[in-house]
């Protein structure tokens, strides 16, 4: 026992460091960042395995070893208890010397004595065993289920590992973006590089999938976040809608095994770019933000989005900074304050355009060093501009060169996708090491001995008798049960006076 | 009434449960050093009416913002607050019929409540989307109550007992020092008079305080121990129902964020600390030492995580 706590305050101490140290799966971007503000230590941590403490080969060592010695711990207990429970209880040589023991004379002989001392504490779910030898003797015992809690605890903790290995190892955990409108499929390729698979993942994605019907945020007038939800229609394999429902924050989604939650949101502007006319782009675009500084509102923060045209000669890339309510910008740019966007106003789109060679294959990034710029502009919803003037043509004009139009502002809903099929046994576990803690904290072992011998006025009843635990709470259980064994023998009238004196 | 009406109900009713709470704790105080009955009346009645304002402070809340009443940190201190007071009424003054204490308790709620009056003071309002689930009622309540229960066993008592535990030692070693030798072996009965040694008629002052005003070591050490071992299935509960929350709001029901870090921190020092208190060589001092550390680990895990550390729980306001 000692050995598993040393491992288990072991495992606490990495848990202090895994929550101090910035970790890598929770927060890539802090550990980045403190590698950057601290080079020597962040190296050193590194090469520790500080920037993931809970998936390093030290941690997982100590809980092998914890367990380890946990099951080396509890197969002797588990004999010892499965021994014991097919035991009959042990008569005792002398029943004077234990913690408790009384005397009472009663009118009966000592077989009727031992025979209501029987019932007695057997009523009261004692184990009671008579002698071998026929002694007028009994040999009664309580509270093994103190044992039993205590050993069910400590094996649910086993089945934990169990449930948290084979949930882990055959799961996965990934994010899906998805905008409005479209359609999001359950495959290697759709998640968005954050797929983090289990050791023994066998890559069976399912192919179920889910379309977004419509995203909403809202918020109230202070600011604070309402609500954020999802409508969305679920589709198995084949690609039939099997159910229409709602994802938010606190309320997932789950089909064919995989689950969604509402994890985070944004803008989708569907951007169009035309050549003498004809379309040759039109998608919606994800932007993201930049985390916004100290003080000011995250959704006081712009857009960004890229867009990539490598067919064009020479190839062209922009950068597009989306401002969906055009207020914000104009109070920023007149005061200087920023202002929360919860919401579309007139949204405006500030573009660059660089040509050149695209040598960054990334959708979030473009690489500007082998580019020139070729032009740049603002376009608002329902315009559109001539990519290298910046003006903006009216409406029912074409034009012969390129343009950029902005015809609808979409938004797309990032959910958290997982499956873990070990849930539900991890959440027996726990059910199990509940129910093994009250008992093994709040029962205690009791042994009571008994012996009926004959004497010149009937019987002398010999009670002896000791608790393991709840010492104090076992005085006044055993003088009751030496009062019911009394009264069994039928020493009625003595009882009735101690009550009667008492009670003047 | 309106929101408006309720939200400034709440407030002046947590301003008279404090200044009752503060007043209590000097009648407690002053009851330890005077050991006059009549004070010990006065601050459990005056207690008792800052409990009762405690709790129209937390109803009028939850009446204000719509919804249960423990959304953020301030809410949360102020219902702390009141269960330390209420434990320390019902279990010690009511059970144990210890009357002696008072003032160590109520230090604590006193000190929790100016730290969220002060620091964490948020109007009342609706809950932001990631604490709106009907988990809240179960995650936090349990979570409270087991944050509770391990303040007034683990904090308060552990504290006292460390304190009786030591004096008694020093009288054990005085008296051992003085003629004739115990004729007790070294066993230490403090409730009865120490007729043994010199002048044990003639009590002077400091020792009728020295003797009497708390409850013997042993009696301390029982009390954290029920208390403790009442509080660590609440705890285990608590952990155990915001894993189930976790697997809800997050997809994932352990991910080792800050908060549930140090909340499996506090459970395995509360662990080590029953099995202590169990093997002998651990009883008394040591594991009260680690009782002690596993309260430091409940304040970190309660204001530390919330306040500097960055993770799920960082709520801050909320």
């Amino acid at each position: 026992m000692r050995t598993a706590l040393i491992l288990l305050l072991m495992l606490a101490l990495a848990s202090v460091a895994g929550s101090l140290v910035p970790q890598w799966p929770n927060s890539p971007e802090r550990v980045v960042r403190f590698q950057l503000d601290h080079p020597l230590v962040g190296a050193f941590y590194g090469r520790a395995g500080l920037f993931d403490v809970f998936g390093s080969w030290w941690f997982v060592l100590i809980t092998t070893l914890l367990f380890v010695s946990l099951v080396a711990c509890l197969f002797p207990r588990t004999r010892a208890l499965v021994r014991a429970l097919r035991q009959r209880p042990v008569q005792a040589r002398e029943i004077d010397s234990f913690r408790l023991y009384e005397e009472r004379v009663v009118p009966a002989d000592p077989a009727r004595v031992i025979d209501g001392s029987r019932r007695v504490l057997r009523r009261r779910m004692f184990r009671v065993a008579r002698d071998d030898d026929g002694r007028p003797a009994l040999a009664a015992e309580k509270g093994a289920l103190r044992e039993v809690g205590s050993l069910l605890f400590h094996w649910a903790f086993l089945l934990i590992v169990v449930g948290v290995i084979y949930g882990k190892g055959t799961g996965f955990t990934g994010r899906a973006v998805v905008v409005e409108g479209k359609t999001w499929i359950d495959a290697q390729a759709n998640y968005d590089g954050q797929l983090r698979t289990g050791r023994f993942f066998n890559g069976d994605f399912t192919g179920a999938g889910i379309h977004l019907r419509g995203f909403e945020d809202t918020y109230r007038r202070s600011g604070q976040p309402m609500d954020f939800v999802s409508h969305v229609d679920l589709l198995d394999a084949q690609g039939n809608v099997v159910k229409q429902t709602d994802i938010r924050v606190n309320d997932p989604a789950s089909i064919d095994g995989i689950e969604f939650f509402q994890y985070g949101f944004g803008w989708a502007p569907v951007v169009e770019v035309r050549r003498g006319g004809e379309v040759i782009s039109s998608e919606p675009i994800t932007f993201v933000q930049d985390t916004a500084p100290e003080g000011v509102p995250q959704l006081a923060m712009p857009w960004h989005g890229i867009l990539k045209l490598p067919f064009l000669d020479p190839e062209a890339g922009l950068t597009l900074e989306l401002w969906p309510d055009s207020r914000a910008w104009l109070q920023l740019r007149t005061t200087g304050e920023s202002v929360a966007m919860t919401g579309e106003f007139q949204p405006i789109m500030f573009f660059k355009v660089f040509r050149g060679d695209l040598t960054d294959t990334s959708p979030l990034s473009l690489d500007t060093s082998v580019m020139r710029q070729a032009g740049r502009g603002v376009v608002g919803a329902g315009q559109t501009v001539d990519l290298r003037t910046g003006e903006a043509l009216a409406e029912g004009a074409s034009s012969k060169g390129l343009t950029i139009s902005f015809p609808e502002l979409r938004q797309y809903s990032v959910l958290q996708v997982s499956r873990d099929r070990g849930v539900p046994m991890v959440l027996l576990a726990a059910i199990l090491v509940l129910l093994g803690l009250l008992p093994a904290l709040y029962t205690s072992r009791r042994k009571v001995w008994v012996r009926a011998e004959p004497n010149e006025n009937g019987t002398v009843l010999k009670v002896g008798g000791f608790a393991l635990q709840r010492k104090p709470q076992f005085d006044e259980e055993f003088s009751k049960l030496v009062d019911a064994m009394a009264r069994a023998a039928g020493e009625v009238p003595a009882v009735e006076e101690k009550e009667r004196v008492s009670s003047r | 009434m309106t929101d408006l009406q309720w939200g400034r109900v709440s407030n002046d009713a947590f301003n008279v449960a404090l200044f009752s709470y503060v007043a209590a704790m000097v009648g407690y105080f002053a009851y330890l050093a005077f050991r006059r009955t009549s004070f010990w009346a006065i601050a459990r009645t005056v207690a008792s009416v800052g409990l009762f304002a405690n709790v129209v402070c937390v109803v009028t809340r939850g009446f204000a913002a719509h919804r249960v009443p423990w959304g953020n940190m301030y809410e949360y201190s102020v219902l702390l607050a009141l269960l330390v007071v209420a434990g320390y009424l019902l279990i010690v003054e009511g059970y144990y019929k210890i009357h002696t204490l008072g003032g160590f308790a109520l230090m604590f709620s006193v000190f929790t409540m100016a730290i969220a009056v002060s620091f964490l003071y948020v109007g009342p309002g609706p809950l932001v989307p990631a604490l709106n689930s009907y988990w809240i009622k179960i995650h936090v309540v349990a979570a409270i109550s087991g944050s509770s229960l391990f303040a007034l066993g683990g904090g308060v008592l552990t504290i006292l007992f460390l304190v009786q535990d030591r004096r008694e030692r020093r009288q054990v070693a005085t008296l051992r020092a003085q003629e004739p030798p115990p004729i007790m072996g070294g066993s230490v009965d403090v409730d009865a008079p120490p007729d043994f040694a010199p002048d044990a008629d003639e009590p002077t002052a400091g020792d009728v305080v020295r003797r009497g005003v708390l409850p013997t070591a042993a009696t301390l050490d029982r009390m954290a121990y029920r208390v403790i071992a009442f509080a660590f299935p609440v705890w285990t509960f608590a952990v155990i129902a915001g894993a189930i929350w976790a697997q809800r709001a997050w997809g994932r029901y352990w991910g080792w964020d800050p908060k549930e870090t140090w909340s499996f921190v506090t459970w395995v020092i509360y662990a080590g600390y029953l099995h202590a208190r169990s093997t002998s060589g651990w009883k008394g001092r040591p594991a009260a030492v680690i009782a002690l550390v596993g309260f430091v680990s409940l304040l970190i895990t309660y204001y530390a995580v919330n306040l500097w550390i960055v993770g799920l729980h960082s709520y801050k306001g909320f």
